[in-house]
C-alpha cells in the first residue's frame, strides 16, 4: 500500500510540470523573437519543455523507469534531470569550444589582412 | 636564393624589441623579419613600424603565443617562404647561432631543427622548479615519440614548407612547443636538436609563472597524448588542399 503511494505522482505536480514546460515553451519563443536566441538552440530548449510536457500529461513514464531501475521517485527525477543538464553543459562546451577557434582564426586573418592593406597602402604612395 | 623568414612573437616587448631586430639585421641582413605583435599594451608596435625593412602583423587581441606564432606560419605560407625561424622578442634567442640552425634546414638534415639548451656543450642551468617541470614534460615527449627529444620548450626553431604547411593548419593556442614535437613525428616529419646558449631575457616578464605551471603540465600532457590517437594523414599534404594560400581558397558556397 505504502509503496504504491510512494509511485504516484500528485495532479497538483503534473499540473505544475506542464505549467513549468508551457512557461519555459513561451519564454523561449519569445527569445527566439527577440533574436537573443538561435533557432538551432531553441530546439534544444523546446524538446527540454516537450519532455516536460510528455511526462506531466502521461506520469506513468517516470513511475515505470522508477521502478525498473528500483529507485526512489524522486531520485529518478534528480538523477534523470542531473544527466540531462550535464549532456548539456558538454553540449555547450563543445560549441564554445568551436566559436573560439573560429574567432581565433578570423583574428588571425584580420591581422594578416591589415598587413596586406598597409602593404597596399605604402605601394600607392610610392 | 632561399627565401627564409624570421617570426618575432612579442607580447609587451618595448624594451628589448629594437635591440633584438637591430641583432638580426646585422648577423643574418638577408632573412626577412616580421614581428608578430599579440596585442601588447606598450609602444612594442610604434617602435617596430619605426624601423624599416620590418613587416608588422598586429593582431587585434592578446591571443597568447600558440596563435601568435601560427599568424607568423601563416604569413609565411602566404608569402611563400622556404623556411621560417623563431626568435623570441626578448632577447633569449641566441641570434649568432640562427644561419646555422637554418642552413641545417636548408640543407634538408631534417624538417625542422631545434636550438637546444641541454644538448651536451650548451651552458644552461634553470631553475629546480624548471627543471623538474621540463625533464617530465620530456619524459613524456620522449615516452611519445620514442625518444631523442631532450628541450621540448625551446621556441627558438627553423622550420622547412612542409612544417609551416602543417602549423599553418593546425597549431595549438598554448604551450605549443612540446605538442606540436608529438604532431610532427605523426605526420612522419623529422624534428633534430642542436645545441644553443640562451640569453638571459633582457626585459619584460616571463610568460610562464608558478600558477600556471599546474595548468601546463596537465594541459601538455592531455594534448601530448590525445595528439597520438588523432588522425593526421589528410592534414599534411603539401601540395593538397591545404597548401593553397589563405587568401585563394575557393568559396564554398
Amino acid at each position: 500500500m505504502e509503496e504504491t503511494a510512494l509511485l504516484t505522482i500528485q495532479a497538483p505536480h503534473r499540473v505544475a510540470l506542464m505549467a513549468l514546460s508551457i512557461l519555459l515553451v513561451l519564454i523561449v519563443l519569445e527569445l527566439v523573437r527577440r533574436e537573443h536566441l538561435k533557432e538551432r538552440y531553441a530546439l534544444l530548449w523546446l524538446a527540454t519543455s516537450g519532455t516536460g510536457l510528455v511526462v506531466g500529461v502521461f506520469p506513468q513514464i517516470l513511475v515505470w523507469i522508477t521502478t525498473t531501475v528500483r529507485f526512489q521517485l524522486l531520485t529518478t527525477l534528480y538523477a534523470i534531470s542531473f544527466v540531462y543538464v550535464l549532456a548539456i553543459i558538454l553540449v555547450f562546451s563543445v560549441i564554445v569550444s568551436r566559436l573560439a577557434e573560429r574567432n581565433r582564426s578570423l583574428a588571425q586573418e584580420v591581422a594578416l589582412l591589415s598587413n596586406r592593406i598597409s602593404h597596399l597602402e605604402s605601394d600607392d604612395d610610392a | 636564393m632561399a627565401k627564409v623568414l624570421v617570426i618575432i612573437p612579442a607580447y609587451n616587448e618595448a624594451e628589448s624589441i629594437s635591440d633584438v631586430i637591430a641583432a638580426l639585421q646585422e648577423q643574418v641582413p638577408d632573412y626577412d623579419i616580421v614581428v608578430v605583435d599579440d596585442g601588447s599594451a606598450d609602444s612594442t608596435s610604434t617602435i617596430v613600424r619605426s624601423i624599416s625593412n620590418v613587416d608588422l602583423i598586429r593582431l587585434p587581441y592578446n591571443m597568447g603565443i600558440g596563435s601568435t606564432m601560427q599568424t607568423g606560419y601563416k604569413y609565411a605560407v602566404l608569402n611563400d617562404y622556404d623556411v621560417a625561424v623563431q626568435c623570441d622578442g626578448d632577447g633569449q634567442h641566441p641570434v649568432h647561432q640562427m644561419k646555422s640552425i637554418v642552413d641545417g634546414v636548408l640543407e634538408g638534415k631534417a624538417d625542422m631543427i631545434i636550438g637546444s639548451r641541454y644538448v651536451a656543450d650548451s651552458d644552461y642551468t634553470p631553475s629546480i622548479f624548471r627543471r623538474i617541470g621540463k625533464s617530465l614534460l620530456s619524459r613524456i615527449v620522449n615516452s611519445a615519440v620514442g625518444g631523442g627529444v631532450t628541450d621540448t620548450t625551446s621556441g627558438f626553431r627553423a622550420m622547412n614548407r612542409s612544417v609551416l604547411a602543417s602549423f599553418a593548419h593546425s597549431y595549438p593556442d598554448d604551450y605549443p612547443e612540446a605538442e606540436v614535437l608529438v604532431s610532427l613525428f605523426k605526420r612522419g616529419l623529422k624534428a633534430v636538436e642542436v645545441p644553443v646558449n640562451m640569453m638571459p631575457r633582457q626585459g619584460g616578464e616571463s610568460s610562464i609563472n608558478s600558477h600556471r605551471a599546474f595548468y601546463y603540465i596537465i594541459k601538455v600532457t592531455l594534448a601530448i597524448y590525445i595528439s597520438l590517437f588523432k588522425n593526421y594523414s589528410k592534414i599534411h599534404e603539401p601540395n593538397g588542399p591545404d597548401a593553397i594560400p589563405l587568401n585563394e581558397k575557393p568559396e564554398s558556397h
